[in-house]
């Protein structure tokens, strides 16, 4: 188990964002800790996907700032942010359909390339040894923690939904990210890929190669409940809980938005 | 190195990044060298050289249009006008500057380049038909406003400039018939798709394909999309330049009417029947429509006889067949050619046991 330091990686402050007269996000805030798996949870539109898309760039906010690893990247685009290190998946699958698996992740490394027009269409020397370079880090570090050898050269369009989302996780690692922003990568699969997608995301986060700050935003309570070092809460885009899991099993804001009135303990393992 | 692919086990990633990984593609692609740079100009005659040329400089206009389209999704409706800029930049180097053919191709391709970036501009905010009216605005503005209007008045000399005989040479090579053009011109072609399967190959054809693929996700994964569609206009103007430059040695005289509307659109047909997203396909569409034009003019030969119409009015014969290929194409084939090759290459990979 790596020491989870109590650096904040990420920091949002009072976030608003709304769309027509739909307010999706009000005054959120948190903060996430180096090395953590910080999930957020909450029953459909309360805001959990946009929140991530505001940290992403996707979106901009209509209030509020970001800040990563201290620095405030409120205002840059989306491939800025990537630069820096946040890399994400996406709850529907928006892969490169028409690449390859190896395509798809080496696109992940875009950032860590430098070759340019002119150097791509000679392809000798630099460019050849940093695309040798690229294929032994994808090989050798990600293609083979994600277990996806098989599949390496076939068009993803064509793959099953299941190894879809892990080829989505191979080239989110690919950027070499700090900070991974997870938007259901549990949706849809069953319970064997459900369990390897957990693994996947547990080496992910506590390999010492790796050791990337995860930001989860999962429905499947049972996975988001064993493996997150904090949980946040969010209904009709406010925050309502942000604690350890055990703290938000029984709190009872999170009770009432997921169920009602109902006084069961229902946020349970399924 | 073996003969077929099977079995063959690569030790490193070089090996596995090879073009050519097998005995056999080595030996076609040799062929093919030897095939196109030896055999066909001492053999073929002089017609089937022109015909040859034709089909080269179709290439050389498509490969840009295929990598907008095909590989980086921005249609365009208007690279006749890079082709045409490339052709008069480098013409009028050459009457006015004097300056050597080599150099007047390169700056020819260079300022085609950046005249397609300043149209690919729109691209940053718009997407679909609204890209494609701005990339129409392309040609209208370039072909039919400044080049009619102004370019073409330049010195007095009306309507068409004609570069004299023997001023188009490198060092001595000089390039003014039919078969030094062809050499010339399968020189340009390789080495135009050599630089363009290198880059689909590296960091920066990735990126246009991610592009193209999926914009989103693109930009969240680091790629800076407008910088890239503008790299994307810009190597295709830069191609459309060179096609440019390359086909003002086979033009007796430069005119306006040479890089019309339609052979913009006759372009988009060209990779719509090779295949969109292959460089195959930009040689197959090229060979497939200037081969059947030709076809066409041996078949109303006999008839012209008893119908002078269909020789008299062979342009609009020419149109309507192009259009009845595409919708054909279209309809029973929308992968292109392309496809269909891809398919019998993979048939005979596993021929004869296809299971």
């Amino acid at each position: 188990m790596v020491e989870k330091g109590d650096e904040v990686i990420l920091k949002v402050e009072n976030l608003y964002k709304t769309f027509g007269g739909v307010a999706a996000l009000t005054g959120v805030s948190f903060e996430v800790k180096r090395g953590e798996i910080f999930s957020i949870i909450g029953p459909n539109g309360a805001g959990k996907t946009v929140t991530l898309n505001c940290i992403n760039g996707l979106y901009k906010p209509d209030r509020g700032k970001i800040y990563l690893n201290g620095k405030d990247i409120t205002r840059l685009s989306p491939h800025r942010r990537a630069a820096l290190g946040l890399a994400r998946t996406f709850q529907k699958i928006e892969l490169f359909s028409g690449m390859t698996v190896l395509d798809n992740i080496r696109l992940g490394m875009h950032i860590h390339l430098k070759s340019g027009i002119f150097s791509g269409s000679v392809y000798v020397g630099k460019t050849a040894r940093e695309e040798i370079e690229a294929r032994r880090f994808i090989e050798e570090e990600i293609i083979d923690l994600l277990e996806i050898e098989h599949i390496r050269n076939k068009i993803t369009g064509m793959l099953p939904y299941g190894l879809q989302k892990r080829v989505e996780l191979a080239r989110a690692l690919a950027l070499k990210p700090e900070v991974i922003l997870l938007d259901e990568p549990m949706a849809g699969l069953n319970l064997e890929e459900v369990e390897d997608m957990v693994r996947f995301i547990l080496d992910v986060n506590e390999e010492k190669r790796w050791q990337v700050t995860c930001i989860l935003v999962e429905h499947d309570m049972g996975v988001v409940m064993d493996i997150s070092d904090r949980v946040m809460v969010l209904n009709f885009g406010e925050k309502i809980a942000e604690g350890p899991p055990s703290e938000i099993q029984n709190h009872p804001e999170v009770i009432k938005a997921y169920l009602g009135e109902v006084e069961e303990l229902y946020v349970t393992r399924r | 190195m073996s003969w077929l692919p099977c079995g063959v086990y690569h030790e490193n990633y070089k090996q596995d990044h090879r073009w050519w990984q097998t005995k056999f593609v080595w030996g076609k692609m040799i062929f093919l060298f030897l095939f196109v740079y030896v055999l066909f100009p001492r053999f073929a005659g002089l017609y089937w050289i022109g015909v040859a040329n034709i089909i080269g400089y179709t290439v050389l206009s498509a490969l840009g249009v295929q990598l907008l389209i095909g590989y980086c999704g921005q249609i365009t409706l208007g690279h006749a006008a890079f082709i045409a800029v490339g052709a008069y930049v480098c013409a009028l180097s050459i009457l006015m500057f004097h300056l050597p053919y080599v150099v007047s191709m390169i700056i020819a391709a260079f300022i085609a380049g950046l005249w397609s970036v300043l149209f690919g501009l729109p691209s940053a905010k718009v997407k679909g038909f609204y890209l494609i009216m701005t990339t129409m605005a392309a040609q209208f503005i370039t072909v039919d406003f400044i080049l009619t209007q102004y370019v073409s008045r330049i010195g007095g000399r009306g309507v068409a400039f004609s570069l004299p005989p023997g001023t188009i040479k490198i060092g001595p090579w000089v390039i003014d018939n039919d078969v030094e053009i062809y050499y010339l011109m399968v020189i340009l072609v390789t080495l135009c798709t050599l630089a363009l399967a290198n880059l689909l190959r590296s960091r920066v054809g990735r990126a246009w394909i991610a592009i193209r693929d999926n914009d989103i996700a693109a930009e969240a994964l680091g790629v800076n999309i407008v910088k890239y569609k503008l790299l994307a206009f810009f190597v295709a103007g830069v191609f459309g330049g060179v096609a440019g430059a390359f086909w003002v040695c086979n033009l007796a005289a430069l005119s306006p009417e040479h890089f019309m509307w339609s052979w913009s659109l006759w372009l988009v047909g060209v990779i719509l029947i090779g295949g969109v997203g292959s460089i195959h396909g930009v040689f197959f569409g090229s060979m497939f429509m200037v081969l059947v034009l030709e076809a066409l003019k041996f078949a109303i030969a006999p008839l012209a006889p008893t119908f002078p119409q269909l020789q008299m009015k062979f342009l609009f014969l020419k149109e309507a067949a192009f259009g009845l290929a595409i919708c054909l194409f279209l309809l029973y084939e929308p992968n292109g050619m392309a496809y269909r090759w891809w398919q019998i290459k993979n048939y005979f990979n596993l021929w004869p046991f296809s299971y």
